[in-house]
């Protein structure tokens, strides 16, 4: 029934209006954030419980759920491989989008997740099995793959995979004179350049970087500091008031911690106790 | 198991192993009196993963359920409307931990020809691969399209929703709804959540005020349009509303031997295979009853059981979504 | 992939580390570059660049067709790459589809800029033949006939050659057509317009092998990677897209310091490259 009859859905009469930030310096940004500002974040793990484990996380209006499952035997047809292996897929639902979608998978953002976790996960720990790690996107808001990246490294830390740190990430548009944090869908669609980030805090290493648009010198050490700056993708310490760990494994606070034959040493992150601090990302 | 403590339960396993040399014709995996002897030691978890059968008919028999519910008694159930910003109406429903998004979509198409007054239902139920283990990318599961068929079926000859509320300009225009039901985490009584979810989705549904253009085009007007009077009167004045009647709601239910059980858990469907759904309108008529196969039998007074069941149930949904559409409009 | 012994590696490695690579090169230096032009005469435009052992064919065909609503005064560009089975074992079955999918991303990445257009390779508005109503869609297709490893920075010198080399034929559209209309149009088959290449960047990838990182890595170089940086650099030495490969992580500085030899390496690379397509049409004329 629905396949004999063509459907349209609705386009709004007005379309947007082009933005008029481009040529300004100060704008307000269609959300009203400061430009260096996060949306409104909500983390939270073990939200399916079917899977080994999971994470939904919500930024914004852009709203995700990833299920890890594993790790289990790999395919059949597979080869002998010493090390795990890790299987992504990222789709999204049918209504996702404001336009009425197929629903189908993201090839592009199957592999991009694929590349930003390789780095951090121990897949020697795993030999000769997969872990796979299913995300879906309940509604699409904007910077979607970099939600997707730090939902799915909670995940992972939640089904208990070793992993060297925890993922996070993040992106920045180029809009006119402006770099802006963490945008939305309508500033996705104007933007002139993007930039999307995924690091390992602790350890400071850059798993994944991708960049578009044309960047001078000046602009690209801007957007370094932007990014480097942000306070939430940094763990924090309340009790020494420094960044880089979190109070529960604060040597200050628990000597006993300290590890004894030397750094470097990886661990399973400790992920229910990820703080995140809503719209502090300010530098 | 965290519900009961193992030093509890050592006596009642030992009862399970003198049970398990009675009936030796039973024997599984070729144990031995010895093994018996073993289960006796045997941690609770290893038992329930080995036994399984034998596990839950031990709890049966004293009508209690392994997450400590009554055989009759259904999940915690909790409903939140407007799940989905980008859709015109949705819910998320969790029945225990089985959890359901529905969303609908409304789009404009021509009706057609023999119904120029109708809109339009389209129903799809997925199953993603994030909600159970079992399935994997690109293999689509093959609950998935039964459930849309059975879904599609129910709501539509319940007639909860009259589809000529969903035309527009009789012969021209008209309302094709897109209810997307997606499965986020399946434990269990997969139809009942699902069921439930389309119908809160329904309810909490905000038809857009539309207006026509000279070409014959549908497009959508903003509120502020519609207050500042800027343009002509919108299309659907007041009926942005569905009006539902005769809501169908669902129950599940095992049948295992001289037990029902109801709104089941995965683990349970997995071992106990014999099933019935029971679908009752808010007026306690009934609209279907489903029993694929099965190992047993049910006499009829099951079935009376069953429905009578799912009368109870069906009461506190009501109460459920009642109370849900009422927290929404005190927002 | 390439399957090396422990010595094999141990000398590659041994020599990028004092800066002798196995084939005599220092750690930015290119192999030699040859452009031919013209190779595929159906299309608009081509060009075969082989990089030492790496040998890439790119073409482009215009098509005329309708802008997307939200660019009304865009055209289209679109970019896909396609692995031959035949040029590394690599590439048969799936893999290949994989990888080639990763490469026409990367290449998407470094000639498409913003979504608003802005730091694009090509001028999109220069496309546009009716604003809201009809415009060039430029499809791009790069073939992978041998790898000898650097595909990306090989199919980015294609692709730049060959749009260089490609002519859109001119397009009158008749005058007096109404707002509502399909325009009517006549192409014509003598006059050509020819592209302005001189914003089409070229790609430079920063292999990172041990502590230090190379220029056009062979494949044997490549099994050796820990990660990758795949900058595109235009000729006013600003960055037009970065795709990063390879699982290990990389230090932010590292990164930003690779940004600023990729700079100026492209240097080098583009004035290498602009003599050679020069000398590629000349030679095809």
């Amino acid at each position: 029934m629905a396949g004999k009859s063509s459907t349209y859905s609705l386009k709004k009469q007005h379309r947007l209006k082009k933005p008029l930030f481009k040529d300004l310096v100060d704008w307000v940004r269609p959300d009203t954030r400061g430009f260096h500002q996060c949306r409104p974040a909500f983390l939270r793990t073990g939200a399916v419980n079917a899977a080994s484990g999971s994470a939904y996380v919500e930024f914004g209006s852009t709203k995700v759920i990833v299920s890890v499952f594993g790790p289990r035997e790999s395919k059949k047809a597979m080869l002998y491989s010493d090390i795990g292996r890790l299987n992504c897929n990222v789709s999204y639902t049918t209504f996702a989008t404001s336009i009425r979608g197929q629903g189908s998978d993201h090839k592009e953002y199957s592999s991009m997740l694929h590349k930003a976790l390789e780095g951090a996960v121990m897949l020697e720990s795993f030999p000769k099995t997969t872990v796979d790690v299913f995300a879906l996107v309940l509604e699409s808001g904007g910077s979607d793959l970099p939600v997707v990246i730090s939902c799915a490294s909670l995940a992972l830390a939640d089904a208990g995979i070793m992993m060297y740190d925890l993922v996070t990430s993040v992106s920045v548009s180029c809009l006119g004179k402006n770099l802006v944090l963490d945008p939305i869908t309508e500033e996705e669609s104007y933007q002139d350049g993007s930039l999307m980030i995924t690091s390992m805090p602790s350890r400071n290493e850059v798993t994944q970087l991708t960049l578009t648009g044309e960047w001078s010198t000046p602009k690209i050490h801007e957007m370094a500091r932007v990014i480097t700056t942000t306070r939430w993708l940094r763990p924090y310490c309340d009790y020494i008031e420094d960044e880089g760990h979190l109070r529960s494994t604060c040597f200050k606070l628990h000597p006993e911690l300290r590890p004894k034959n030397g750094r470097g040493k990886p661990r399973i992150a400790a992920i229910s106790e990820v703080p995140f601090s809503s719209g502090e990302g300010g530098a | 198991m965290r519900f009961f403590k193992k030093t509890t339960w050592a006596p009642s396993l030992r009862r399970l192993s003198g049970l398990r040399r009675e009936e030796k014709q039973e024997d599984i995996m070729g144990l031995t009196d010895a093994s018996g002897d073993l289960a006796g030691e045997m941690e609770v978890d290893a038992f329930r993963r080995l036994f399984p059968l034998r596990f839950y008919e031990r709890h049966l028999l004293e009508s209690i359920r392994p997450d400590a519910r009554p055989l009759g008694k259904a999940r915690d159930t909790t409903m939140a409307l407007g799940a989905v910003a980008s859709a015109d109406g949705s819910a998320l429903v969790k029945i225990g931990h089985t959890t359901m998004l529905a969303a609908i979509k409304m789009e404009v198409m021509t009706p057609a020809s023999e119904s120029p007054g109708e809109g339009c239902i389209a129903i799809d139920f997925h199953m993603p691969p994030i909600c159970s283990p079992l399935i994997r990318p690109g293999r689509p599961a093959e609950a998935a399209p039964v459930l849309s068929k059975q879904l599609t079926d129910i709501i539509l000859s319940s007639e909860m929703v009259d589809l000529k509320e969903l035309c527009l300009i009789p012969g021209k225009a008209a309302w094709m709804a897109y209810l997307d039901i997606y499965c986020l985490d399946a434990d269990g009584a997969l139809f009942d959540a699902a069921l439930l979810s389309a119908v809160a989705a329904f309810s909490h549904l905000c038809i857009p005020a539309v207006s026509v253009n000279d070409e014959g085009r549908v497009f959508a007007i903003s509120e502020e349009q519609i207050e500042g009077k800027s343009l002509k009167e919108p299309l659907n004045k007041g009926k942005r509303k569905l009006t539902l009647s005769c809501t169908p709601l669902a129950l599940t239910c095992i049948l295992h031997k001289k037990y029902i059980l109801a709104d089941p858990t995965a683990e349970e469907e997995s071992i106990m295979e014999t099933l019935a759904t029971v679908v009752l309108d808010m007026s306690g008529r009934l609209v279907s009853f489903y029993k694929p196969g099965g190992t047993f039998l049910a006499y009829t007074s099951a079935v009376q059981d069953c429905i009578s069941l799912t009368r109870q149930r069906v009461k506190e949904l009501q109460e459920i979504l009642t109370e849900a559409i009422a927290d929404l409009e005190l927002d | 992939m390439v399957g090396l012994s422990g010595g094999e590696k141990h000398y590659i490695q041994g020599g990028i580390a004092q800066d002798l690579r196995t084939d005599g090169r220092t750690r930015l230096a290119y192999r030699q570059i040859s452009v031919q032009t013209g190779v595929i005469p159906q299309a608009n435009g081509s060009a075969r660049v082989k990089l030492g052992g790496t040998d890439v064919i790119a073409s482009v065909k215009a098509e005329l067709g309708k802008p997307n609503y939200l660019y009304p005064d865009k055209g289209k560009v679109a970019i896909y790459v396609d692995c031959s089975p035949t040029a590394a074992p690599m590439f048969e079955g799936r893999g290949g589809e994989e990888f080639s999918a990763e490469l026409s991303l990367a290449l998407q990445r470094c000639f498409l800029g913003g979504k608003s257009g802005a730091g694009a390779g090509i001028n999109l508005s220069s496309l546009i033949v009716m604003e809201g109503k009809m415009c060039w869609d430029l499809y791009i297709d790069g073939l992978v006939i041998s790898s000898d490893g650097n595909l990306l920075d090989a199919l980015g010198a294609a692709i730049k050659a060959a749009l260089s080399n490609t002519g859109i034929p001119k397009v009158n559209v008749a005058v007096g057509a109404s707002a509502d209309e399909e325009p009517e149009v006549d192409i014509s088959d003598e006059e050509f317009l020819q592209f302005d290449t001189s914003g089409v960047p070229v790609i430079v990838t920063l292999t990172k092998v041990g502590r230090h990182y190379i220029a056009d890595a062979t494949s044997e170089e490549e099994s050796q990677m820990s990660s990758a940086l795949s900058i595109s650099v235009n000729r006013h030495g600003h960055i037009c897209g970065l795709t990063k490969r390879g699982g290990a992580g990389l230090d932010p500085s590292v990164i930003l310091d690779m940004i600023s030899v990729a700079k100026h390496v492209s240097e080098q690379l583009i004035a290498k490259l602009d003599s050679e397509i020069s000398a590629a049409e000349v030679e095809a004329e």
